[in-house]
């Protein structure tokens, strides 16, 4: 069990020049949409703000969790950005985000396996060596191992 | 030193998980042990059992929604928000070391504290703030329909198929209009009630709804304690808080296994109604009607006073709890002086009447960062209401956030009130707000143009000055 059953090689974004929160939201959405894992991307992003108004979803160090839990995705995924500079996650506090991961979940979901995953990438995230990997990684495939190694 | 954590978020899908182990990591790196319980979509993981409570030194609960406290009566405990949990994580573990952190209290303590009365630690005092804005919230966003649908189904039979008499605007018996007034009537009815439910519901869950509705229609029904108005919406915040603890107190009760099941279906909701509905109709409702009958008898022997002054009181009683028992008072006043001959008490009367609702949605088109989305669609109809003298079309404002918007509507009622007794205005029709002026019931109509724009902005202004942006508000 790990995030090789949520990701993939095209949900991987690298070198990204967004320079808002918005469009690295537009942007990771769209890769979702592209990837068929939304019905609807509108009511997709509905969910994603709803969620950063009730707070900002960064987690510190350079690190952000857009979550979305909704009917309008069809199946789990994730999507990661690294974007070129820092984005400003939440205006109040000038928190900035440069490595952000995306995570659709269909409203009801039978089975929790993939939260458990979820739930051990946050785990990861935490690692302050596992941050410095992704940040200095120079290809999709070298962040997909790292995702992806138990 | 040993401590536990809960986290938990809304979605449940992340920042539960990471809190739970920036805690865990911190904890380590402070040579502290530390056992975290994550309640996210999954479900509760890693459960706290009731011998690791007895040992702990201390608790953290890092959560956005609700979480049971009460198994962690008697501990050190510390409440924060998940992002507090993730980015000063080392500082609220210190706070414990530091001896900081007050130890929680028994649920009946706490809901006294509600009002806080007793000096007791500031940051206390500030949650209980956030608890209360969060339940007056939960209430006043189910109530906003109501009073829309209410007001606007009024506003329009009353416009469209109004007639004025010395009664107040009377709409034809078995007319279109008098049905959709009486629709409109039925959204009124149920504002009230539908507050006081959401509010109970918000403290108390489930078995709250059922006690805060009833509380809340006996609290807007004055009949039922010899009044000759209701409690209004202040009353029904009352009746909703105070259902909403009676239920919460009654859940945290320990019953036999047997009674278990029935508890939160039977027995708190009966006995919370009963409770409520008595407190209401024997403590609360009786001093209304005495406080009304002492208004008007002040109002009567203001009689002689000085003009100025009987217009700042007249503005502020309207304005202070919009159809409520003061604003009762105050109306039924002027009503009576027009059927003494005296049309002049009613124009200041009337100006006050539509300054909130004017106010407010003149309020929210000024400044929308200040008000949800929801009362920025509150905001234009209440435009619509106050054009026709609905003065409850404020309410929603006024109960979600009473201390600022209470403070800025009454001052807009008196200024207005007070140019138009000194204007001179008259009204011949016991009813307030523009439309009077449509039917020639108006003395003077430039000054009660004046006296209400006058009003209107001196309240838009003041309560969007008191007010902050909706994101600094949690």
């Amino acid at each position: 069990m790990n995030l090789s059953q949520l990701i993939n090689h095209d949900l991987i974004l690298l070198d990204v020049t967004a320079d808002t929160k918005d469009s690295v939201i537009e942007t990771l959405a769209a890769q979702l949409k592209q990837t068929g894992a939304l019905h609807d991307i509108e009511a997709f992003k509905e969910a994603i703000f709803a969620r950063e108004n009730q707070g900002h979803t960064g987690i510190g160090f350079g690190v952000a969790i857009p979550h979305g839990k909704s009917d309008a995705v069809s199946t789990p995924r994730v999507a990661f950005a690294r974007t070129v500079s820092d984005v400003t996650w939440d205006e109040q506090s000038g928190e900035r985000a440069q490595l952000i991961f995306m995570i659709a979940v269909p409203e009801s979901q039978a089975g929790n396996e993939h939260l458990k995953i979820l739930q051990m990438l946050a785990v990861k995230l935490i690692d302050d060596s596992f941050r410095a990997k992704l940040l200095s990684a120079t290809s999709k495939e070298g962040v997909y191992a790292l995702l992806t190694e138990e | 030193m040993k401590l536990l954590a809960v986290t938990a978020c809304p979605t449940g899908i992340a920042h539960t998980y990471i809190a739970a182990e920036k805690l865990k990591k911190t904890a380590a790196d402070l040579g502290i042990t530390i056992k975290v319980e994550t309640r996210g979509s999954i479900g509760v993981e890693n459960e706290i059992t009731p011998e690791e409570i007895m040992e702990a030194d201390g608790v953290i609960i890092a959560a956005d929604k609700d979480v049971e406290k009460e198994r962690f009566r008697g501990k050190r405990v510390l409440e924060c928000s998940v992002a507090d949990a993730i980015h000063k994580t080392e500082s609220l573990i210190k706070r414990f070391q530091d001896g900081e952190v007050p130890v929680y209290k028994d649920k009946t303590e706490k809901a006294d504290a509600a009002i806080p009365a007793e000096g007791k630690e500031l940051k206390q005092e500030s949650k209980v703030k956030r608890y209360l804005y969060r339940d007056l919230m939960n209430g006043v966003s189910f109530m906003i329909p109501f009073v829309v649908i209410g007001g606007l189904l009024i506003a329009i039979s009353i416009g469209l198929g109004g007639v004025p008499t010395d009664k107040g605007f009377v709409i034809p018996e078995h007319s279109l209009w008098k049905t959709i007034n009486d629709i409109g009537t039925v959204g009124f009815q149920f504002m009230v009630p539908i507050l006081a439910g959401f509010i109970a519901m918000s403290i108390a869950d489930r078995p709250g709804l059922a006690p805060g509705m009833i509380g809340g229609y006996i609290a807007a029904n004055g009949s039922f304690y010899g009044s000759a108005a209701g409690a209004g919406f202040i009353g029904g915040i009352v009746a909703g808080f105070i259902a909403g603890y009676i239920a919460k107190g009654l859940k945290a009760l320990k019953v036999p296994k047997m009674i278990q099941p029935i508890m939160p279906i039977l027995v708190i909701p009966l006995l919370t109604s009963l409770a409520v509905s008595l407190i209401f109709i024997y403590i609360i409702g009786a001093p209304i009607s005495a406080l009304m009958e002492a208004l008007t008898h002040f109002l009567n022997t203001m009689q002689g006073a000085s003009k100025i002054v009987l217009a700042l009181i007249l503005g502020a009683m309207i304005t202070f709890d919009m159809g409520g028992p003061i604003n009762k008072v105050a109306f039924l006043f002027g009503a009576a002086m027009i059927g003494q001959g005296n049309p002049y008490i009613m124009g200041p009367i009337a100006t006050a009447i539509c300054i909130p609702p004017l106010g407010m949605g003149l309020a929210t088109l000024l400044n929308k960062r200040k008000y949800y989305p929801e009362e920025q669609e509150a905001g234009k109809a209440a435009l619509a209401m106050g054009l026709v003298g609905i003065t409850e079309g404020a309410i929603p404002f006024a109960s979600r956030d009473p201390l600022r918007v209470i403070p800025s509507i009454m001052a807009g009622g008196m200024v207005g009130s007070v140019i138009s007794m000194l204007g001179h205005v008259g009204d011949s029709v016991p009813h307030g707000g523009p439309i009077v002026m449509l039917f020639s019931a108006i003395h003077n109509i430039p000054m009660f143009i004046i006296g209400i724009i006058a009003g209107v902005l001196v309240t838009a202004f003041m309560v969007n000055a008191l007010k902050k942006p909706v994101s600094d508000q949690q």
